[in-house]
């Protein structure tokens, strides 16, 4: 709701929630139970639009909790045009603001279409690149990795690692397979004797198996699925050699030394484990070693290389999936009696055959499902609650890492007691570049635990930022409508916001602001910018204009001396000046009476040292009578927030750079040089988010009432 | 919305730290305050929970009291009716509780419960989140309401962390890192307040 599907990160939902049942001991399971509602997920809980209409009463219309409506500003990246670096026509002039829209569709930006929601964003997440004077979003930079790190235990993994032991943490880093907790290694026994504790070999002897992990917020412990550990360190190690159950698997190292010792006496692979029978489960890693070594030995042999039966583990160094001999001998494979086929294969028809035993990596699919029939029918009767708790969850199952040591495909678990701990994922530090001119945007420092940035460009130190807020003057603005829940805005009558334009650079900037007539979408408000052009003085240093202010308020902004003692800006500075007050006729004590008439067209409501607020009108459409007239169905998501997309272009004077210009590059001008000093001027879309359009309507339905 | 509570609601300090007079601090020659923090009222801060076990000479004491259970650093924010409560464990067979440090610029939402061992620089805690023992929050982490944040999690820097049990749900972007200075919070709150644009 309200656009947070627009944030790109936020998705706190989903979560689990595992609570013991007191009397019994067992666990309850409430699958579908999220979070609260936070900042990101005011609404989740709403039903979803097709449920049966039931009758409406007032109640419903607004009862709903919701989080207040905070106005935003979003803004677009560039990226989302259809050629985003193309070069644009460096004459975009006043009258050209409806060119620059041109580049994209030849319409106004619409906030609602389907696309929007990947390009606009919050200032905070918006970078800056200095060589292309652009704004650049977090899905156009190109991002590369600085580091790798565990989460929980902080260090960082070599990228080598990485690439051996995979992208999870290999310390003893584990997450609760049940409630993504943290696990904790704790001692099965009561804690040793202090003095113990420096003995040397604590660790070793004296308290083998007697150590587990234990998540301390659902109580699960690695003993449900009867696995208790040696050690307290490197329980990812432990891990990978333990079945649940407790019982040893063994590695692929191991399981390698003992081939090569049967492969030795046996003279074949092949009569080296002939002795299992079918049913044996094979895990993955056994399965797939198996399957490797039995293919290996059929193409050394009918390459004819190892035919004779000698040294099979020779003939299989010999011979690599990618020489030429095994490449003809595929492509006959496949080619059958074609033309192509040679010779040799001919003379040697069937010689590849399948796998037909589970030392060769056949693997029965066991399709008999009663075991797990029984083990939910046995849940039920001995708990008395219903199986389907007893069972992993999607996100359950989604977090569970491969286990090499499962079996395979058809024995996958889908019960929560056979779950393992999740070793935690690695995270990374990443630095960003331009995607069009791969200048790195910005560079965190290497080491984990610094936060500093080495370069960091953000878009908020390069663009003004907007901030919004409702006008209300008593005695001008009527009252809110008595029905309407807070935070909404009346429908079909005037309504005013401040939008308040904070300058971060060091030169003023000359800001022009469009809108279209309507917004657009199905529910079409009237907006109207009553300033559309002004300026916003220069980010002078904090330090500079606290002198100024000591020296008795000499001339601190250039057309005003008069300072307004009872008011002071957002930034608390007195250099405010209100214009209402500066109009002729209300000069002295008329100011107050000055301030009650309320915004002018044209005119700026209010300025400060780097700040400007300007003022604009609204007249919201009804989402009640539009719907009654065109029948048009339920309002559709974000569709009852009020959204106005407003296209800012702001000019300034830079110094221009020595060495280089850049002549057409997108927003960026390099003409008009005298002085020393470049025009400049940035062109984007913005969407305002001014407030909810109407109380939401519980169930989702335009509902007909007033 | 003014914050601006009655005349003499707070005490300041020498340091610039405003202590709500119905705020309660038990223990407090336990409880250390960098300055210019904001205590509100019904806060509570048990100092009386310090550690019974010396700390171990080998790591050497980082702070100038050995007993501190709960230091706070620079324009921290404590909200309205939030507890800060040092963690307690068995140590060598003895239970016994350790310090909650938490670093500057930290705000603690309404109704929050922080039992944390440590809390780094810049850190928001949203309201009604409880965050478990011994936990762990580095610096530039933001704790979206109503998390609760498992015991002993380690949370590192520049997370988004929000659920029940609480995950890292997003990372805090480049640009967001000013959204965290707590100054203009602190010039807010306290006896005599320069009236602000509300």
């Amino acid at each position: 709701m309200f656009g947070n599907n627009r944030l790109p990160a936020f998705h706190p939902g989903l979560t689990q929630s595992r609570i013991r049942d007191t009397t019994t001991g067992n666990r309850l399971w409430f699958p579908g139970v999220r979070s609260p509602p936070s900042e990101s997920s005011p609404s989740d809980s709403d039903p979803p639009n097709d449920q049966l209409p039931l009758p409406i009463t007032p109640e419903d219309l607004y009862d709903t909790p919701m989080a207040p409506f905070n106005p935003y500003t979003y803004i677009r990246c560039p990226c989302s045009e259809l050629n985003p670096y193309a070069k644009r026509t460096p004459d975009v002039t006043a009258q050209g603001l409806s060119r620059a829209a041109q580049d994209d569709d030849d319409h106004t930006f619409d906030p609602r279409a389907a696309r929007s929601n990947y390009s606009l964003y919050p200032l905070e997440y918006l970078s800056f690149c200095e060589d292309c004077h652009q704004i650049r979003c977090p899905r156009c930079v190109a991002e590369e990795i600085v580091c790798y790190y565990c989460p929980n235990c902080l260090f960082e993994v070599p990228s080598s690692n990485i690439r051996s032991e995979g992208n999870r943490c290999t310390r003893s880093c584990f997450q609760c397979p049940i409630c993504i907790g943290p696990l904790a290694v704790n001692h099965v026994e009561t804690p040793p004797d202090p003095n113990q504790l420096l003995s040397p070999d604590h660790a070793a002897s004296s308290h083998s198996g007697s150590y587990l992990l234990s998540c301390s917020y659902c109580n699960w412990s690695s003993t449900e699925i009867g696995i208790k550990f040696d050690k307290p360190n490197s329980i990812h190690m432990q891990l990978a050699k333990l079945r649940n159950g407790g019982e040893t698997r063994l590695t692929a190292k191991e399981r390698k030394e003992r081939r090569k010792e049967q492969g030795g006496g046996g003279g074949g692979s092949n009569n080296g484990q002939g002795e299992e029978d079918l049913d044996t489960l094979l895990d993955m890693e056994t399965q797939f070693a198996n399957l490797k070594s039995f293919y290996q030995n059929q193409l050394s042999d009918a390459n004819g290389t190892g035919k004779a039966g000698g040294d099979a583990s020779a003939a299989l160094g010999n011979l690599g999936f990618d020489a030429p001999a095994s490449l003809s001998r595929i492509m006959s494979l496949y080619t059958g009696s074609s033309s192509l086929h040679d010779k040799k294969s001919k003379s040697r028809p069937g010689t590849m055959r399948e796998a037909l035993a589970p030392s060769e990596g056949l693997q029965l699919a066991s399709l008999d499902e009663t075991s797990a029939i029984t083990a939910l029918q046995d849940f039920e009767s001995t708990t008395g609650l219903d199986a389907y708790s007893s069972t992993a969850s999607t996100t359950q199952l989604q977090s569970q890492t491969p286990y090499l040591g499962a079996s395979p495909l058809h024995g996958l678990t889908r019960f929560t007691s056979s779950l393992r701990p999740i070793p935690y994922l690695l995270r990374t530090k990443r630095s960003k570049r331009c995607p069009q001119c791969r200048h790195i945007i910005s560079k965190p420092e290497s080491k984990v635990t610094t936060t500093r940035f080495r370069i960091r460009l953000i878009a908020g130190n390069y663009i003004p930022t907007i901030t919004i807020k409702q006008l209300i003057i008593p005695g001008l603005t009527p009252p809110p409508m008595p029905n309407l829940p807070p935070d909404t805005i009346a429908p079909l009558q005037p309504a005013q916001f401040v939008l308040t334009f904070k300058n971060p650079i060091f030169e003023s900037v000359r800001v022009t602001l469009a809108t279209p007539a309507t917004t657009p979408g199905r529910f079409p408000s009237k907006v109207t910018i009553l300033c559309p052009q002004f300026e916003i003085d220069s980010n002078t240093d904090v330090w500079e204009e606290a002198l100024k202010d000591n020296n008795t308020s000499s001339a601190s902004t250039s057309t005003s001396q008069q300072n307004l003692s009872s008011s002071t800006g957002p930034e608390g500075g007195p250099g405010r000046k209100r214009a209402g007050t500066l109009r002729p006729g209300t000069a002295g004590g008329a100011s107050l009476a000055g301030e009650e008439l309320g915004p002018e067209v044209g005119k700026v409501w209010e300025k400060g040292r780097n700040w400007t607020s300007i003022v604009i009108e609204v007249i919201p459409a009804s989402l009640v009578q539009t719907a009654k007239r065109d029948g048009k169905g339920p309002i559709k998501e974000d569709e009852d927030v009020l959204e106005i997309p407003m296209f800012v272009r702001i000019e300034w004077e830079a110094e221009a750079p020595e060495d280089e210009i850049m002549p057409g590059l997108s927003g960026a001008k390099g003409g008009n040089k005298d002085g020393g000093k470049e025009k400049r001027e940035l062109a984007y879309w913005c969407v305002l988010g001014l407030g909810g359009l109407r109380g939401r309507c519980k169930r989702g339905f335009v509902c007909g009432r007033s | 919305m003014s914050r601006r509570p009655p005349r003499g609601e707070y005490i300041e300090t020498d340091t610039g730290n405003k202590v709500a007079r119905k705020a309660t601090l038990v223990g407090t020659q336990n409880i250390m305050l960098g300055g210019k923090t904001v205590i509100q009222p019904d806060v509570m801060i048990r100092g009386d929970l310090a550690r019974t076990i010396p700390p171990a000479q080998s790591a050497g004491s980082s702070g100038p009291a050995n007993n501190t259970a709960v230091a706070i650093g620079r324009y921290c924010f404590l909200s309205k009716g939030c507890v800060l409560r040092p963690p307690g464990r068995m140590y060598k067979g003895v239970f016994t509780f350790m310090p909650l440090r938490l670093g500057d610029h930290v705000f603690v939402g309404p109704g929050t419960v922080v039992q944390a061992a440590q809390i780094g620089n810049h850190v928001h805690i949203g309201g009604k989140v409880v965050i478990g023992e011994f936990a762990i929050i580095k610096d530039y982490v933001k704790v979206l309401d109503g998390s609760v944040v498992p015991p002993n999690m380690v949370i590192p820097s520049f997370s988004i962390v929000a659920g029940q049990p609480a995950r890292i749900i997003g990372e805090i972007p480049e640009g967001g890192i000013e959204a965290f200075e707590l100054r203009d919070l602190y010039k807010t709150v306290g006896n005599n307040v320069q009236p602000t644009a509300s």
